[in-house]
């Protein structure tokens, strides 16, 4: 205790080399010019450049896209505005590392000054490893969609079945009893076969009223059609379609003018099918490379009275083979999946006097590509 | 067309479905009765009455299977159709390992239906006379004095007469005529016949 009282009337000296070296995130002190004067060890496995080559060099070096072309730009802004955009507040850079690669990083920076010298701070942690469980996260959510989509279609189905079993197991023995009751012709017999048709009557509306409820539970009370926009319409599911496409890696383009004619439609089975076909554009893509990424989502006019709206991908097309099938219940050539998509898609876009097909980017090229379209007839009289 | 003693149990909670099977059995002369629950019909029926279940598998409370269980846990064996529904076919399965007599879809044909309702009764009247005649054999294998029971022990086993009469030190003589008292008081009419009553009564 005496010890204690006397060591805190003394603090030792401290080095805190080892200390910096010790942390996981990169540590780096640049001058005003950019130069960099310092960095701990976690800034060379971090960037993959030696102490050697990163001291004298230009921080740029370990940047990419616009701040690495840009970085001497906001020194010199800083030094005269002191207008701080970044220091003490922080932000997501891309960095760089020595053989061409790049990861999201968050960097804090400090002002150190001494004297006349200012110098600069940099923190930087690796995102990369955040973001991929980030991704990871953001798929099995995606997954779950999908599957709970399917498990909820394959229980309204069983659920149905099974109700409108009732109705006709019933209407079936009062049928079959009746015929017997006919057939033994005797007296009084009559009189039973009627009140047996009664409940054949009576079942065949239950069973109707099953039917009926079905529907509009499929339709989530949502079942008119409604005046509105296809923009409108997509903005809905625009944000599901984004994260499933950022989930996937995939630039998604979305290009629908707000000044469209108004279509009449059912928008949530209109929404089933944008979010089907872009599903369906996502899945042609897992085998493309992953700059060569992207959805582009267009609708224009194509006659007088007429909508267009496309899902454009870089996927691996459509064989000469699959192009009779695709449009068929159960056919897929996927590994998971029911091949009801396109199917229950063209269903829906037939009925509101549309029609569902593709074409192939480059006709010459299939594997380029593929572009599904559905048309939509405006608004009549609007 | 019914030439069948028994009745049958209807166990359904859908109203309509009961009252239509009940029109059904009635124009074939099948007794039936209807029990729109499996509680209902655990208490209410009576175990002495022969007859069949028509057993709906899926029923809100307790189901079909639940049913069959407390059934046999009462020692009632009386057969089991069991009527299921789409997708039902696991808990048939289960059903079946569990020992029902059968099963059959929603909807169904009424022949199909009287087919295999015709083929538990049969069963369960086959069953009672197999259950009256083990009564009767046991009967008469208790009228038995002590060593005729020894002698039809080690005769249903396929030992000789000699050989009997050896290993206990008597007379082959005195081996026969227990024997012929034997054949005479289980009123067997020969070897095979006496085997079959023995295994019969579990001897």
């Amino acid at each position: 205790m005496e010890n204690a009282e006397t060591n805190k009337a003394m603090p030792p000296a401290v080095n805190l080399g080892p200390v910096l070296d010790a942390m996981l995130e990169s540590m780096i002190v640049i001058d005003g010019k950019g130069i960099i004067s310092q960095a701990n060890k976690a800034t060379t496995t971090m960037f993959g450049y030696s102490r050697y080559e990163l001291v004298g060099a230009n921080i740029r070096m370990l940047m990419s896209g616009a701040d690495k072309a840009r970085h001497d730009k906001y020194l010199k802004r800083y030094e005269k505005t002191r207008e701080k955009r970044i220091i003490g507040i922080g932000r997501e850079v891309v960095g760089a590392r020595k053989d061409g690669s790049t990861f999201p990083a968050d960097i804090a920076v400090g002002e150190i000054k001494t004297g006349d010298q200012v110098q600069y701070v940099g923190l930087v942690r690796d995102l990369s490893e955040q973001r991929r469980t980030e991704e990871e996260a953001l798929k099995q959510r995606e997954e779950m969609v999908n599957v709970s989509r399917l498990s909820t279609m394959g229980e309204m189905a069983a659920a149905m079945a099974h109700e409108l079993n009732q109705p006709l197991t019933a209407i079936a023995n009062f049928a079959a009893a009746s015929e017997r009751l006919l057939e033994a012709d005797a007296e009084g017999n009559l009189t039973i076969i009627r009140e047996a048709l009664q409940d054949i009557q009576e079942q065949a509306h239950r069973a109707g009223e099953v039917i009926r409820r079905t529907r509009t539970f499929t339709h989530s009370g949502d079942t008119e059609k409604q005046v509105t926009t296809l923009a409108a319409v997509f903005e809905q599911i625009g944000s599901l379609a984004k994260l499933d496409n950022k989930a996937n890696n995939i630039k998604l383009a979305v290009h629908l003018p707000e000044d469209l004619p108004e279509i009449e439609v059912d928008p949530v089975q209109i929404q089933q099918v944008m979010l089907n076909l872009i599903r369906n554009a996502v899945d042609a893509m897992s085998d493309t490379q992953p700059s060569d990424r992207q959805i582009s989502i267009r609708a224009k006019i194509t006659a007088p009275h007429e909508l267009r709206f496309e899902v454009r991908d870089h996927g691996s097309g459509i064989k000469a083979e699959e192009a009779k099938s695709i449009f068929n219940a159960f056919f897929t050539t996927k590994n998971s999946g029911m091949g009801m998509g396109l199917a229950i898609c063209r269903t829906i876009i037939r009925k509101h006097g549309g029609e569902l097909g593709f074409r192939h980017n480059d006709s010459q090229k299939p594997e380029s590509g593929t572009t599904f379209f559905f048309t939509l007839p405006t608004k009549v009289g609007g | 067309m019914s030439a069948h003693e028994g009745k049958v149990h209807i166990v359904d909670d859908d109203d309509a479905v009961r009252k239509s099977l009940q029109l059904l059995f009635k124009t074939v002369d099948i007794e039936a009765t209807a029990y729109e629950s499996g509680d209902m019909f655990l208490e209410q029926f009576d175990d002495a009455v022969e007859g069949c279940v028509l057993l709906d598998i899926r029923m809100p409370g307790m189901s079909g299977l639940e049913v069959q269980k407390q059934l046999q846990d009462r020692g009632n064996s009386m057969p089991i159709i069991f009527i299921t529904g789409h997708g039902d076919v696991p808990m048939a399965v289960e059903a079946m390992q569990s020992g029902a007599f059968d099963f059959i879809q929603k909807p169904f044909r009424d022949q199909d239906l009287m087919d295999r309702v015709s083929q538990a009764l049969s069963q369960s009247e086959e069953q009672r006379e197999a259950s009256e005649q083990k009564e009767e054999v046991g009967q008469r294998y208790e009228s038995l004095t002590p060593r005729e029971k020894e002698v039809m022990g080690c005769v249903v086993k396929g030992q000789a007469n000699k050989v009997i009469a050896m290993d206990r030190d008597v007379s082959q003589r005195t081996v026969e005529i227990h024997r012929a008292r034997v054949m005479e008081k289980m009123q067997a009419r020969s070897l095979a016949d006496l085997v079959r009553m023995s295994i019969q009564i579990e001897l």
